[in-house]
């Protein structure tokens, strides 16, 4: 007998557990109970249990007393039917909502790896130049990007910032509104604050659990929205911050002046609160990097590839070139973007 | 400025208003109404009395100065004249019209034609130059910088600061960026000016400087000016008006040089009594009216200061000097009296 037998007997709950189903052998046997099975016939007779043994009272080992209650496995297997029965519905609503998403990262994609380096190149370092306005950076770009093209990665170093390009953009269109709105409303911040953490903390494979069973893994969107949605936190968290950093004394003259709510959002906050928000876009380009290799998994092309060749096939030195490639790509974007960041502050330096 | 007698009519009228700072205002605003404490009112029902009862008349084309120390309620009475903050009972009647019946389109338009505002940390936009800063008012009515830029340039020349157009606020020193701050209240071409502490963060000379600076616009553009303040030679120097408030209530109002000679109580009393009378009195607050007996060692203006009629005199308390206003012969004035009227006065001992 189970050890907590007594205690449903004692609240009085032996007939509800038994009569809720034969259960106690409807469910497949789990491991655990083939071993106990096995043991119990080798053994022959159980030996006195010590109150030392007395198991957790979860639901496994309360199931062993009532039938009735059931089994963890149970949970998952509901979770998982649960999720099954709505992903048809599921997938109609997003399916075409995404699309876009694929789309872009296919075109984006095609076109960086399409346009000749002598152009592509080029092209780069000239946005580069629009961003940073300094030398130093432009130049620093070129050597990062020269060397990835000389070790032959130049076209897996395209299709990766192609990925971040569509992301981060993707990012910033969201992220960006949501925080200020979070910015504006204290329950709404109450709401999405929650939200925006267990984006963060979520190991970066479960996101892609359910997005397999949502969408084909060819499709480029699922690991676009894989990338999207580890990597929006920041950029909505500053942009929420910043705003709501913005000097009172500068609000309350805005709200002197008549500014409308609309003026003073564009012509006060948004302006004000730039520096903070530059800074949320930065730490999201660095975790869209972040989430390449992991998006390679689910057939992200790019440098993750040639990373989890290196781990899948034991090729070190495949691994540790691609590796270091991406680390020298996410120098160059940090550096544009803090160049950027630092620009925005100087001409727009507090008092 | 200084007027012996405002006949200017009334332009902003405040009539009893009330500011309690609390959960629930309105809940125990009866309670206040019906004389209850400010100590009373935080101990039983934890609410703050920021205001209570105050009645002030603003005139036209006057200066109005409302001090009070650090916590009497002068900067959330300031806010209640353009609804920056709403109080919980009373009237704010502006032209007449009370202001606190109006919906947030004609409050904008308060704001943004009728009343200009000047802040004690200036408050200028960090990312726009200082023309831009100047030209705001007029940008947010829907100009762009071609309309205002002429405007706003002619205000900033008029602050000294016509060379300063295209830099940056935090490129300017304190006294400069305050005097944008003025720029930009004068090219909103508002009736009435609110400054609030304008020149409490700066350093004493610069602050004499601004003084002079807006008694010099006051005596050109006649502007209705609410000025705050808790430095009291301020006050005395700029007031046609002094309202003094302590604990969010009115001590004690009316025409500076008359608080001076007639304290309500022992709190106006040892606010007055550190400040150097002979600078702040007027002969004609001091002389009596009737042309008196006698020769005249000369003659002196009924605004001259009693410090000037002193230098004047060299000393000697035997002499007595004929007053003039504006060609008038308006009274006279002898040296005793002068020197009674610089013993600081007793209500009771």
């Amino acid at each position: 007998m189970a050890t907590y037998d007594g205690l449903f007997d004692g609240l009085g709950l032996r007939g509800w557990c038994d009569g809720g189903a034969d259960a106690g052998s409807s469910g497949p046997m789990s491991m655990a109970d083939l071993l106990a099975k096995a043991k119990a016939g080798e053994g022959g007779g159980a030996e006195a249990a010590s109150w030392w043994d007395l198991p957790i009272p979860s639901l496994n080992s309360l199931h062993e007393a009532c039938a009735a209650i059931p089994q963890t496995r149970d949970l998952t297997l509901g979770l998982e039917r649960g999720f099954l029965s709505a992903r048809d519905a599921l997938r109609v609503v997003l399916d075409p909502l995404t699309q876009p998403l694929s789309w872009m990262l296919r075109e984006m994609i095609d076109l960086m790896v399409a346009t000749p380096w002598f152009i592509m190149l080029p092209l780069l370092l000239a946005l580069t130049w629009v961003v940073s306005r300094s030398w130093r950076v432009v130049g620093l770009v070129a050597l990062s990007l020269g060397t990835l093209a000389l070790v032959d990665h130049y076209t897996e170093a395209m299709q990766t910032l192609a990925i971040i390009f569509v992301c981060a953009f993707i990012c910033v269109l969201f992220g960006v509104p949501v925080g200020i709105a979070m910015s504006r409303s204290d329950t709404l911040q109450r709401i999405v604050t929650p939200i925006l953490d267990m984006l963060q903390t979520l190991p970066a494979f479960v996101y892609l659990i359910p997005l397999i069973f949502l969408f084909s893994v060819t499709e480029p969107k699922l690991y676009g929205i894989a990338i999207i949605l580890y990597a929006i936190v920041p950029v909505v968290r500053l942009t929420d911050l910043g705003i709501r950093l913005v000097d009172r004394d500068v609000i309350e003259a805005a709200d002197a002046f008549g500014l409308t709510a609309r003026q003073k959002l564009f012509r006060v906050q948004i302006p004000l609160a730039l520096p903070n928000i530059m800074a949320g876009v930065n730490q999201t380009i660095m975790m869209s990097l972040a989430m390449v290799v992991i998006a390679s998994l689910v057939s992200a092309p790019g440098l993750g590839v040639l990373v989890l060749r290196g781990i899948r096939n034991l090729e070190l030195g495949v691994g540790l070139v691609a590796g270091f490639g991406i680390v020298l790509l996410a120098i160059v974007l940090d550096r544009v973007t803090k160049s950027a960041l630092a620009r925005i502050d100087a001409s727009k330096a507090r008092h | 400025m200084n007027n012996p007698v405002s006949h200017n009519p009334v332009k902003v009228s405040i009539r009893h208003l009330y500011k309690i700072f609390g959960d629930r205002p309105s809940a125990v605003l009866p309670g206040v109404l019906a004389g209850m404490g400010k100590a009373e009112l935080l101990a039983q029902h934890n609410h703050v009395l920021g205001l209570r009862d105050i009645n002030v008349d603003i005139r036209e084309g006057e200066i109005t100065v409302i001090m009070g120390l650090s916590g009497s309620g002068k900067s959330t009475l300031i806010r209640h004249l353009n609804r920056l903050i709403e109080p919980t009972s009373g009237e704010v009647l502006v032209d007449g019209e009370n202001i606190l019946r109006w919906n947030a389109d004609q409050l904008r338009g308060l704001r943004r034609k009728t009343m200009s505002m000047v802040f004690q940390k200036f408050a200028l936009l960090p990312h726009r130059t200082v023309l831009d800063n100047a030209g705001m008012a007029l940008e947010t009515q829907g100009q762009s910088r071609r309309d205002y830029e002429a405007e706003a340039q002619k205000w900033l020349a008029r602050v000294g600061l016509g060379a300063y157009g295209a830099r940056y606020p935090h490129q300017l020193s304190g006294g400069m960026q305050q005097r944008v701050g003025i720029a930009r209240a004068l090219t909103s071409n508002s009736g009435i000016m609110l400054m609030d502490e304008a020149f409490s963060a700066l350093d004493p000379l610069i602050r004499t400087d601004m003084q002079d600076l807006l008694l010099e616009l006051q005596s050109e553009l006649h502007k209705t000016i609410v000025f705050i303040t808790h430095d009291l030679d301020e006050a005395l120097k700029l007031a046609d008006h002094l309202v003094i408030l302590k604990d969010g209530e009115v001590v004690q109002q009316g025409e500076p040089q008359h608080i001076l000679l007639n304290p309500a109580d022992a709190y106006i009393e040892e606010f007055v009594g550190d400040i150097n009378r002979a600078r702040v009195l007027r002969v004609r607050s001091v002389m009596s009216e009737s042309a008196g007996s006698g020769r005249y060692a000369g003659e002196v203006d009924a605004n001259d200061n009693l410090e000037h009629l002193i230098a004047v005199s060299g000393g000697d308390v035997s002499l007595s000097y004929r007053v003039r206003h504006q060609g008038r012969v308006v009274g006279s004035i002898d040296m005793p009296t002068v020197v009674k009227a610089l013993v600081p006065r007793r209500v009771a001992a």
